[in-house]
């Protein structure tokens, strides 16, 4: 048992380890609803919310945040689609070749983006796939294939065996067994997918600073490039900070417990 | 797992394996089709590209190892190795050390509103870096929150203007990942305590061990797992450490805080020289690798 002196301390280091984290928060928050262009912090009464909107409409957020969105939201379907297909197959179908293509899936997750990026853009470019959503969609989707697969493959084989079996006898086709029971039964494991890879493609900023331009700027870079301008209104820069950082910290507020484990597990891997 | 492991109807079951396998590798082939499209056959190209000289317009021009002896003996290429190992203090070391010193403060730390917390600790894991280098750009600012806390303490000759300073904008950087990554390991390293045995901790107690030595026989032991996860994400963090530095500095002042995926993009597509991007890009995936693959090995040794 804890005694109540170790309770207390407890408390005390979690408080102040957990105050480090937000102090810095706390401050932008501040100053994001300060009247003030310097960011000085007020009072509850004369908190500045119109800073939101003047932020939102001078940075043009309204077209970035919906070039942001277009993209998650098309990357995130197509992910859960190759998830799906590929963690079944290596998971429950088995694959020809899968002794050495698995592994050459996983080594997927330890390649960086820098090591691919210079080819990449040379390539789309000759293809007119630069400055192109439906390019930039494609690079996300095969970026994120190693893990969807990883991903998805825990899921299904910690599906109970006899449930296929049934539905074998039962003469279901691989395909409607995929839809019509092993995705149903996974679905936890689908929707902590759904989370991180909106919140992957969301936060993304080095893939949109290279390939995305003028119109086709994502959220994060318009960020980028409004601070840029803004440099003595810290009070509408905090404010389009947190505008850009809002989709991705409501999701959190509301499913912390899957984003905090898959993010765990994904990090912990086999 | 073998086909015909399956007696006494194997052979049928087995035909039927072997199909199944067939059919998976026509439900994998899309993804696969996918992944090898924009991740290995770029990847290849990387390596390609960094023999050559580019100017990613006019033709390219072999250039043998030329471009890999540029980025380690270039003094401004060179100079970001060095960076990356002040980062990799700031951005592994520190946050391992605050995480397992509150870890053992925590230990057996199953209390009511534990979930609260671990929620606040993992926040700076969800926000994008742009906004997180936004926030440290208002507190380092040179009116901003720290110096004014210096100058209300009368500290007043320690104020400056953090990110523009040569001596100073890196360890500043190194710091914003501090406070991104502790949280992490923190979590990461409770959550493995509490998977420790308890019987462990009983056993150390009553050979009259304190809790500096159950630390130190029962907990850093039982964390080798949880520790090799958090030293690879960190260091490989720390090594490719590129939003944060282009938002707050672009590499500077002067190249104070260039680093490694910093030259690559500028190389890339600033000032074309895109060989030697492709060779930092090369680079860069080795370092990641080889470090992966050092922590796995030393952290399963027995």
């Amino acid at each position: 048992m804890i005694s109540r002196t170790e309770r207390v301390i407890n408390y005390v280091v979690l408080t102040v380890l957990a105050a480090l984290v937000l102090f810095p928060i706390g401050t932008f928050l501040a100053a994001a609803l300060s009247p003030d262009r310097s960011g000085k912090p007020v009072g509850l009464a004369d908190f500045a919310w119109a800073n939101f909107a003047t932020a939102w409409r001078d940075a043009e957020f309204s077209r970035a945040m919906t070039v942001s969105m277009v993209i998650a939201v098309c990357v995130v379907a197509g992910q859960v689609v190759l998830a799906l297909l590929g963690g079944y197959a290596f998971g429950v179908l088995g694959v020809v070749g899968d002794k050495w293509l698995f592994p050459v899936v996983l080594l997927g997750m330890m390649i960086s983006l820098e090591a691919i990026i210079v080819p990449l853009y040379y390539q789309f470019r000759t293809f007119g796939l630069t400055n192109s959503l439906p390019g930039i969609i494609l690079i996300h989707l095969g970026m994120g294939v190693p893990f969807g697969i990883f991903w998805m493959r825990a899921a299904f084989r910690a599906l109970p065996r006899s449930a296929f079996e049934s539905a074998e006898l039962d003469g279901a086709g691989p395909l409607r067994m995929l839809r019509s029971m092993a995705a149903p039964m996974a679905r936890p494991a689908i929707y902590t997918l759904i989370l991180l890879s909106f919140m992957w493609t969301w936060n993304d900023y080095f893939l949109s600073l290279v390939f995305l331009h003028g119109d086709n700027q994502t959220a994060t870079v318009a960020l980028g490039v409004f601070q840029g301008k803004y440099v003595t209104q810290i009070n509408l820069m905090a404010a389009g900070g947190l505008i850009v950082a809002a989709p991705v910290l409501v999701l959190y507020v509301v499913f912390q417990r899957k984003f905090i484990s898959g993010m765990l597990a994904g990090a912990i891997k086999e | 797992m073998t086909a015909t492991a399956t007696a006494p109807e194997g052979g049928k079951r087995g035909a039927h394996r072997r199909r199944n396998r067939w059919i998976g590798l026509a439900f994998a082939a899309l993804p696969l089709a996918v992944y090898a499209l924009v991740v290995l056959v770029p990847l290849a190209q990387s390596v390609q590209f960094s023999f050559y000289k580019w100017d990613g317009v006019s033709a390219s021009t072999w250039a043998g190892l030329d471009n890999y002896r540029t980025f380690l003996t270039d003094p401004v290429l060179r100079s970001t190795f060095g960076h990356v190992l002040v980062l990799i203090g700031f951005f592994a070391l520190l946050p391992i050390a605050l995480g397992l010193l509150s870890a053992a403060l925590l230990t057996r730390a199953r209390q009511p509103g534990m979930a609260v917390y671990r929620w606040i600790f993992f926040l700076p894991q969800v926000m994008t870096t742009v906004v997180i280098a936004l926030v440290f750009k208002r507190i380092y600012a040179p009116d901003g929150p720290l110096n004014t806390a210096l100058r209300a303490v009368g500290l007043d000759s320690f104020a400056k203007t953090w990110l523009g300073d040569f001596t100073w904008a890196l360890p500043a950087l190194g710091m914003i990942g501090t406070w991104v990554t502790f949280g992490f390991c923190m979590v990461l390293f409770i959550s493995g305590t509490s998977a420790i045995a308890p019987e462990l901790y009983e056993a150390a107690r009553i050979d009259g061990a304190g809790p500096v030595r159950e630390f130190f026989a029962v907990t850093l032991p039982g964390l080798r797992g949880q520790m090799a996860v958090a030293l690879t994400l960190t260091i490989t963090a720390a090594l490719r450490t590129f939003d944060l530095v282009w938002v707050t500095t672009h590499g500077g002042p002067g190249t104070s805080t260039l680093t490694p995926a910093v030259a690559l993009y500028k190389a890339a597509f600033q000032n074309p020289q895109v060989g030697l991007a492709a060779a930092i890009g090369v680079v860069m995936a080795l370092l990641c690798l080889v470090i992966a693959v050092v922590i796995t090995r030393v952290a399963e040794r027995d």
